[in-house]
């Protein structure tokens, strides 16, 4: 929920330190979330961030909100709880790549096709950190790492053309500066519906200082003739090689998990009065 | 057209009847409309099916039983059976006996198998359907043969027809009422003598399965969440709820797996919603991670766990006492949670009550561990007891919500008051992993013990609070019976059977934590033990070994597969070789 009272990004910090390493990209999203969610003016109590397991799951413990750290691969699904146990709260889920495709990816499914109304921030490193460094589901083929000596043997995938292709209906990514993460998990926030964030988080730890450079070299905005609405033309962007294009790269209006729940309360209710226990108990009555 | 032996069918105040027959031949469909004539007369009713493993067109069988008085167990043995064919009957004919003095009515032509020693009468019933103009109605005709023969309230049935085709098309309901009457006619004609069921009507019952009765309850106690994945045999919760919470402001989700399933409980149940999901042992064994998640978290939840056959797949359809370990024990570390039983169908409502109230109470994941023949079977009951006093989850009060709230700040029962998302000050991160009062995620020895403890003592309080248990028979006995769940109402039919005022029985309803200090008061004032259990490797003996002292070499076990019914003719057995002083099993 949002309010008019102002909010500066201090407000939601807590004091825990974060565990994560020096040079670690989960330290930008964080602050960008910070931001974010002051810019959002979203009341700290009618906020909850819910992770799975990894490195950037420990985030909302970081977070002056109502806050789940749960299980490897289950943010979504808590988080869906969550939001239709209590439509008013602003429910963000984080995670990293491993947590969100590998383990959890059959609810990255399932939460983008019902088009639940959360955001979905994942911080892809392209390995597993908090395991220290194995290869996941967006490590590039070929590398190597502890658990693929010789080469990752898999090809990886593009959590964003999974979003897009799964039913999200917001779409965004980002690899860069706290103020451009800022604007663009601001952006998914406002959106109604599931919003998809894939935000490069480069892990200095175990894929070495270059990856922030490669990142760099590969990154491009969205060309200004995008058309957002459109699903082919941002799963074509998607699919260029050679760049890592940034910014929204899908943005529709379509039907929403809570929407669709209110319409099934209407259907079910009609236009009798509410049913009483009474009614409830006819269905097992005699003739 | 009589072939066997005996003439005479002794019926009096209760009768028990089954149909067999393939896909479209209506057994289940007749089964129904009797049971829900007879609860509408006043009669008790138990009604149970049996279904082999096709969606559709495979064999399936139903069993009613009817009586004057409450039905504690689905009959042993029936009095009537319509057979439509032999061959769907070989597929039953492990589970449905005929009594001694029961009369079998099959299909005219159709040879009966050799050796089956019971009065067989043949049946037009194709022909009988025919005639009446419903070629479909070959099991409405069986019913009228059932109806005249066994006294059943006619007329009642006849509403129960009108009631069940109202919506076909014209006709429809006029010819199966036809070939009701001819079934009558042609039982009239039979010289065999039926002592029919002697009743006076009374106020109608209701008919509900367990599995309607934990939905309803569900709802009565205030859930207004549930998230399911569809698992036979307890769909049928689904079902209920996703009819009836969205009328009433709730919502019914179905998930993607039984991980999100009991994971949006989680959720929901963490933002202040009252939340279920129901399920069966392979979704049980799916649920096993996020069980320790609400366990440490501390999140009330409430997991309907309906028994099958296993272990994987297992029989699906059919029922069994082994997933106790499972629910007992389930997710690795120590993982508090209470378990606790259902033994019929009024039982299921009463105990999906008193997992809710523990639940929010002491904000704990509690498995209601039904099984199949509750979950599925159809028993009257009535309205004025599906009644229970309801608790609500322990809040942090709102004026008290500072920088001082430790969200796991234990009391002297170990419980912590909660807040809920929108709370002002209330603030808190939860977590799967070891954390202090605050939360806050910790790896330290001291807070890990002492967080243990804490949990732990939620069951001490819950022990003292909620001590369930149902005991019969005599203070001291020479043979005490111990047994659980759906075995409940077998073993009670067993003890009147045995009529001997020397034996007791003790059925603990909570499973865990145990009622151990009453149960070892009951253990030892017995000779012997017999412990009774639908399952192989008798999981239930070996749980009791682990929480009381039971006696060296004066304890013996009855245990086997489930897949058929605990009856109380084995329960009778094995008690009367025990006390014979026979030996069962120790």
């Amino acid at each position: 929920m949002t309010c008019e009272q102002v909010f500066n990004a201090n407000d939601y910090k807590t004091d825990l330190k974060p565990v994560w390493c020096p040079g670690c990209g989960d330290y930008g999203v964080l602050t960008s979330l910070y931001r974010a969610l002051a810019e959002s003016r979203c009341e700290p109590h009618e906020t909850v961030v819910v992770s799975g397991i990894g490195c950037s799951s420990r985030l909302p413990g970081y977070v002056e909100t109502y806050g789940f750290n749960s299980l490897h691969g289950r943010a979504l699904p808590i988080a869906t709880g969550v939001k239709l146990a209590a439509p008013a709260l602003t429910v963000v889920a984080v995670g990293g790549d491993g947590d969100g495709i590998a383990i959890g990816g059959n609810h990255f499914l399932h939460a983008a096709r019902r088009n639940v109304d959360i955001t979905y921030l994942m911080m892809d490193n392209e390995i597993y950190g908090l395991t220290k460094g194995q290869a996941g589901p967006t490590t590039p083929a070929g590398d190597a790492t502890k658990s693929t000596i010789y080469g990752n043997p898999d090809t990886s995938v593009d959590p964003c053309r999974l979003a897009i292709s799964f039913g999200a209906s917001w779409v965004g990514r980002f690899s860069g500066d706290v103020k451009g993460t800022t604007a663009l998990i601001a952006q998914a926030i406002a959106h109604r519906g599931f919003a998809f964030l894939n935000v490069m988080s480069p892990c200095v730890t175990w894929r070495g200082d270059d990856q922030h450079k490669e990142l760099r070299a590969k990154v491009r905005a969205v060309p200004a003739d995008h058309d957002p609405a459109s699903a082919e033309s941002a799963l074509r962007l998607c699919g260029e090689t050679g760049h890592l294009t940034i910014g929204v790269l899908y943005d529709v209006a379509r039907p929403t998990l809570l929407g669709e729940m209110m319409s099934i309360r209407w259907r079910a209710q009609g236009e009798a009065p509410p049913p009483t226990r009474a009614d409830m108990l006819q269905a097992f009555a005699a003739v | 057209m009589l072939t066997g032996s005996s003439r005479r069918c002794v019926l009096s105040q209760q009768v028990a009847l089954a149909i067999v027959g393939s896909g479209g031949d209506g057994a289940v469909a007749a089964g129904e409309i009797v049971a829900i004539a007879c609860s509408g007369v006043g009669l008790h009713v138990m009604k149970t099916e049996a279904y082999g493993p096709q969606i559709r067109g495979g064999e399936s069988s139903c069993t009613v039983r009817l009586s004057t008085t409450p039905v504690r167990a689905q009959a042993g043995a029936v009095d009537a059976l319509v057979v439509f064919s032999w061959d769907d009957f070989a597929r039953f004919s492990d589970e449905i006996a005929v009594a001694g003095r029961g009369i079998v009515l099959h299909e005219e032509g159709d040879s009966a198998p050799e050796g089956l020693a019971r009065t067989t009468i043949g049946v037009p019933f194709a022909r009988l359907a025919k005639e009446a103009g419903a070629p479909q109605a070959k099991n409405i005709a069986a019913l009228g043969v059932l109806s005249a023969l066994l006294g059943l309230p006619a007329d009642a049935i006849r509403a129960a027809v009108k009631q069940r085709f109202a919506k076909k098309k014209a006709g429809v309901v006029e010819t199966n009422l036809r070939a009701f009457d001819s079934g009558e006619a042609f039982a009239r004609e039979l010289t065999v003598q039926i002592e029919p069921l002697s009743y006076t009507p009374g106020p109608a019952h209701l008919l509900m399965s367990g599995n309607e009765a934990c939905a309803v309850a569900a709802v009565d106690a205030g859930c207004r969440f549930f998230a399911g994945y569809p698992i036979t045999p307890s769909s049928e919760i689904l079902h209920f709820l996703a009819e009836w919470l969205p009328r009433i402001g709730g919502s019914s989700l179905q998930t993607e797996d039984e991980l999100a399933a009991i994971g949006a409980v989680i959720g929901a149940s963490f933002a202040g919603v009252k939340s279920m999901t129901a399920t069966s042992g392979p979704g049980l064994s799916l649920m096993a991670e996020m069980l320790g998640l609400a366990s440490i978290a501390e999140i009330p939840a409430v997991i309907v766990n309906v028994q099958r056959g296993g272990p994987s797949t297992g029989i699906p359809t059919k029922s069994e006492q082994s997933d106790l370990l499972h629910a007992l024990y389930a997710s690795h570390g120590d993982t508090p949670r209470a378990v606790i039983a259902c033994s019929d169908v009024a039982d299921a409502y009463h105990a999906t009550v008193d997992a809710f109230n523990i639940a929010e109470e002491f904000q704990v994941p509690v498995i209601v561990l039904s099984d199949q023949l509750v979950g599925q079977r159809k028993e009257t009951i009535d309205a004025d007891t599906l009644v229970h006093d309801v608790r609500e989850r322990r809040l942090a009060p709102q004026h008290e919500l500072d920088e001082t709230y430790r969200r796991y700040a234990a009391g002297d029962d170990g419980v912590s008051p909660m807040t809920i998302p929108g709370m002002p000050g209330g603030m808190y991160q939860t977590n799967g992993l070891e954390h202090d009062e605050r939360g806050r995620p910790s790896a330290i020895y001291g807070v890990h013990e002492r967080m243990n403890g804490k949990r732990y003592r939620k069951m001490e309080a819950i022990a003292r609070k909620y001590p369930l248990f149902r005991r019969y028979g005599p203070a001291r006995a020479r043979l005490g019976i111990l047994c659980w769940g759906s075995a409940e109402g077998v073993v009670c039919e067993a003890l009147d059977r045995i009529g001997d005022v020397s034996v007791a029985a003790f059925v603990p309803r909570m499973l865990a934590p145990l009622p151990a200090a009453e149960l070892q008061k009951f253990v030892d004032a017995c000779d012997e033990i017999l412990i009774v259990e639908l399952s192989f490797s008798a999981q239930f003996h070996r749980y009791l070994r682990t929480e009381i002292d039971l006696p060296r070499g004066r304890t013996h076990v009855h245990a086997r597969s489930g897949g058929k019914p605990l009856t109380a003719d084995e329960v009778v057995d094995a008690a009367t070789r025990v006390l014979a002083a026979e030996e069962v099993l120790v």
